[in-house]
């Protein structure tokens, strides 16, 4: 565990550049998603069962490291991963999507569906206890999602209820679940949805209940400050058994260069939002800290406004794609940690579609695409037609220094086959609006597009989706996905989404460079981990691990 | 003195209503929806019908008009609302929660700083040309010129990462945590990058300010009559030079914001230029027109008694 004693010129010159990447703004970059890929474990993780020889232990505190603050602790926060993993430690869903990508039971014991896929029974554990004492029974379940799946009630997880017509508790460890029409998605959506203590909520309101939650979870609230800091403390009567760690703590720090100090210093073991990453593979090498790689479910991608005369036509968004060397960009600018991008879906999915079109760098094809659409350059080099400028503006969010350096990069790929782009800088609410709303051409950013676990992508490319940021309308594709979520299997399901990946990859509403590699830095006086995860949702799981000094 | 106050009080309440405005109509200009905020990382399924409902239930369809009259009738009964993201969490307490730590660092900052500053500038101001001159203007030079984010980072690594595996523990101080204020040896940094920066300014500040009064007929008079060295610096110059330093540190009170939201950044300090900024950026519109509407008071306050501190300091200046 000891630290190395040397300071290199090597060390002071990283230190020094780090300042340069070190923006105040970061805290606000909504980057990557809440869940991830396929499995890379890396680094010390397989020194970790000889240093687990002794098993589990119980006591000490477990800190991590997270970008912004936590704004509230009931299930409406569930998005941002800060608030995440601590809310999922405090509750629990149903089920849960592990580490694995693999669906869980967690209150449910047992869940069986219809045979048209319209009802769902959970049969519910017994003796489960909530933080003061009271038994979780089927009407917390009702309760809780009938209160978030209320309109009226505004909570950002309301389209997890999708297709839900009433919710049921015949008897006290039953709940039954009737949707009014058949949705695919349904397990995987409630996987986000933590079940609250009914008659507290009720007491005190959702407003009140944020800030001070009680639920089944393997750890209780102890204090909450969302700016500075939140601690939990081990639950006794957790109906998996006491955790082993006494305290978890997650630590709110903006700038990324001083969360990796603070898991240097051993003030943290873990970053749960990850750090640079140069900075996590520089730890990687070191023998007291284990790294996970894990692909992310996201696409780093430029959303296009295909809605603005210059994207709207296929042959251009095509030709765009032949522009960027995607490999170059990942082993330059991502220090080689990403895998190109040739689907909406990762390669952790098992409705991926291996046989898509790609698009190889080539800037002489895509300058013929170009002109084959009708693009000729002018008298600037700036492909024009009919009077349009081929010219349009990248957004990036305001302080995103490990981003913006892509977006320059493709600026001059872009230019060689005469486009021309201009970079700005906005908030990261700013762009939100903006390209939900077809006012900004394009930006740079994580987004997910249907995950490892389920493929559903409605809400980005269906063209009543609520994030449709390439204001993307495609009929067959809105087809596709309302027919795909209508059936439950994955043989009937595959061709669906197989289409789908299909039309992504001639239409190339977005585009795709990479899916990144996550990385989670753990301290290696963490055990317990998991061995070849999938992705970052292990911290649900931290009530298994121990720390052994 | 009492309609000098008035007027003065008058003057302040009608600058924080046009400021409250002006922020009201500004932080609305930035394009963007907090909504899209809370919604996370593209993991939730979410429909437009949706995103209404929730912009419903916070208020965020209302027309901008009856936002503002809702927002200011309730700030004056001393309701400063409810945060948009923080939900539950009146902004009264946000920010007087926040307050507080702001302060407590710049008052021990300046306090440091003033107790430095001030003999340095005498000093140097006195002994001209003198090799403590030298090193006086070369080190507020550099203080001026390093900026708190790089100066603060590099605190850090050297204090927090690199003395304590050189050196172990401090003697006195033990280990100093690279953010935070969990201890009371997480002020160090702070202060220190806080500390510097000032101290660099009021030397500057006083040490000019000694040169020219002391270039003045009635301190050659005081010497002419014969008044000891101490006398005459410390009656005569010293007290009349202090004038530009408090003036200083009003305007300095007064960009107390910008001058802490870079260290409190850094060092993960929850302090209100840090809730200021990640409010902007998160349209927490409650939050950023309070703290404005608190911070134009906080500065109207300050004018008010430096105007008054003039009096006190130079007996020339009468309230009136």
């Amino acid at each position: 565990m000891k630290q190395k004693q040397t300071l290199t010129r090597r060390d002071f010159l990283r230190y020094s550049a780090m300042t340069g990447s070190a923006a105040f703004l970061v805290a606000c970059a909504p980057a990557a998603p809440a869940a991830e890929g396929e499995a890379e474990p890396a680094a010390a993780a397989d020194e970790a069962p000889a240093a687990e020889m002794s098993g589990p232990k119980q006591g000490g505190t477990m800190t991590w490291v997270g970008h912004q603050e936590i704004a509230g602790l009931s299930p409406a926060f569930m998005g941002p991963t800060v608030h995440w993993v601590m809310i999922v430690n405090i509750h629990n869903p149903l089920v849960a999507v592990n580490e694995f990508n693999e669906l869980e039971n967690v209150l449910a014991q047992s869940i069986d569906v219809s045979e048209d896929g319209l009802t769902y029974t959970f049969k519910l554990h017994e003796g489960v206890l909530f933080h003061d004492g009271t038994e979780l029974t089927a009407d917390d379940v009702a309760y809780t999602y009938d209160y978030y799946r209320n309109p009226d009630n505004g909570a950002p997880i309301v389209g997890s209820f999708t297709g839900i017509g009433s919710v049921e508790a015949p008897d006290k460890y039953t709940v039954q679940v009737n949707m009014d029409n058949v949705n695919a998605a349904s397990l995987a959506s409630w996987a986000t949805v933590p079940i609250v203590h009914s008659a507290y909520h009720a007491e005190v309101g959702e407003e009140t209940y944020s800030t001070a939650p009680i639920g089944t979870g393997p750890y209780k609230l102890r204090e909450w400050r969302p700016a500075e800091f939140t601690e939990l403390e081990a639950f006794d009567d957790h109906f998996r058994g006491r955790p082993n760690i006494d305290v978890l703590r997650e630590d709110i720090v903006p700038e990324p260069s001083v969360r990796m100090i603070a898991l240097q210093t051993g003030e943290a073991d873990s970053a749960v939002w990850p750090l640079l990453v140069e900075d996590s593979i520089f730890l990687e090498a070191e023998p007291n800290f284990v790294n996970f790689r894990t692909l992310a479910n996201s696409i780093k991608h430029f959303p296009l406004n295909n809605s603005i005369p210059q994207l709207a036509e296929k042959e251009v968004r095509q030709a765009l794609m032949h522009a960027l060397d995607r490999q170059r960009i990942i082993d330059e600018l991502w220090n080689g940690a990403a895998q190109v991008s040739h689907s909406n879906l990762t390669p952790a999915s098992p409705y991926h579609h291996s046989g898509l079109k790609q698009y190889d760098f080539d800037p002489q094809e895509a300058a013929a695409l170009l002109d084959g659409a009708g693009w000729a350059a002018g008298g600037d080099g700036i492909r024009e037609k009919d009077g349009q400028k081929l010219s349009f503006t990248i957004t990036t969010i305001t302080g995103d220094q490990a981003r913006r350096p892509i977006a320059e990069l493709a600026q001059l790929m872009f230019a060689d086959v005469g486009v021309d782009v201009q970079l700005e800088e906005a908030p990261v609410a700013t762009i939100l609006q903006g390209m939900r709303e077809g006012t900004m051409d394009a930006s740079l950013y994580n987004w997910t597009y249907g995950s490892a676990v389920e493929p559903d992508p409605f809400s980005t490319l269906h063209s009543t989706g609520g994030n449709n940021f390439a204001q993307f309308n495609n009929a067959r594709m809105d087809e596709l996905i309302e027919q795909g979520l209508q059936v439950v299997s994955y043989a009937e399901r595959e061709p669906y989404y197989h289409e789908i990946q299909e039309i992504f990859a001639e239409e190339q509403p977005v585009l795709n460079l990479q899916f990144d590699e996550w990385m989670n830095v753990f301290n290696a006086r963490i055990k317990g981990l998991p061995e070849g995860p999938k992705n970052s949702l292990m911290y649900q799981q931290a009530y298994k691990w121990w720390i052994e000094e | 003195m009492l309609p000098y106050l008035a007027r003065r009080i008058l003057q302040g309440a009608i600058v924080i209503v046009l400021i409250s405005v002006g922020t009201f109509i500004i932080i609305r200009l930035i394009p963007g929806d907090p909504t899209y905020l809370l919604l996370g990382e593209g993991e939730i399924r979410i429909s437009q019908e949706q995103i209404d409902a929730i912009r419903r239930r916070w208020g965020l369809d209302r027309p901008y008009h009856e936002q503002y009259l809702i927002w200011a009738g309730n700030l004056l009964r001393g309701d400063f609302g409810d945060s948009l993201i923080r939900r539950g969490i009146p902004v009264r307490e946000m920010i007087f929660e926040a307050i507080p730590v702001t302060i407590r660092l710049n008052v021990i900052s300046l306090a440091l700083a003033l107790g430095v500053a001030i003999p340095a500038g005498i000093i140097a101001g006195v002994r001209r040309n003198s090799s403590f001159d030298y090193s006086t203007s070369v080190g507020s030079t550099l203080g001026v010129a390093l900026p708190n984010f790089w100066l603060g980072l590099m605190l850090i690594v050297l204090f927090a990462l690199y003395v304590p595996r050189w050196f172990g523990d401090l003697p006195l101080i033990g280990r100093i945590p690279p953010f935070g204020l969990k201890s009371w040896q997480g002020y160090i940094l702070p202060i220190l990058v806080l500390t510097t920066e000032q101290m660099a300014v009021l030397t500057r500040v006083m040490r000019a300010s000694m040169l020219e009064v002391l270039s003045q007929d009635y301190v050659r008079t005081a010497y002419a009559k014969g008044l000891p060295n101490i006398t005459v610096l410390v009656r005569h110059a010293v007290r009349n030079a202090l004038l530009p330093v408090v003036t200083v540190i009003g305007f300095r009170i007064a960009f107390i914001l910008s001058g802490t939201i870079v260290v409190e950044t850094v060092f993960a300090i929850p302090g209100i230029g840090r809730l200021f900024t990640d409010s902007i950026f998160r349209l927490d519109y409650q939050v950023v027109q309070s703290l404005v509407v608190v911070l134009a008071v906080l500065v109207v306050v300050v004018n008010l008694l430096t105007d008054l501190a003039y009096a006190i300091i130079d007996p020339r200046i009468r309230i009136n």
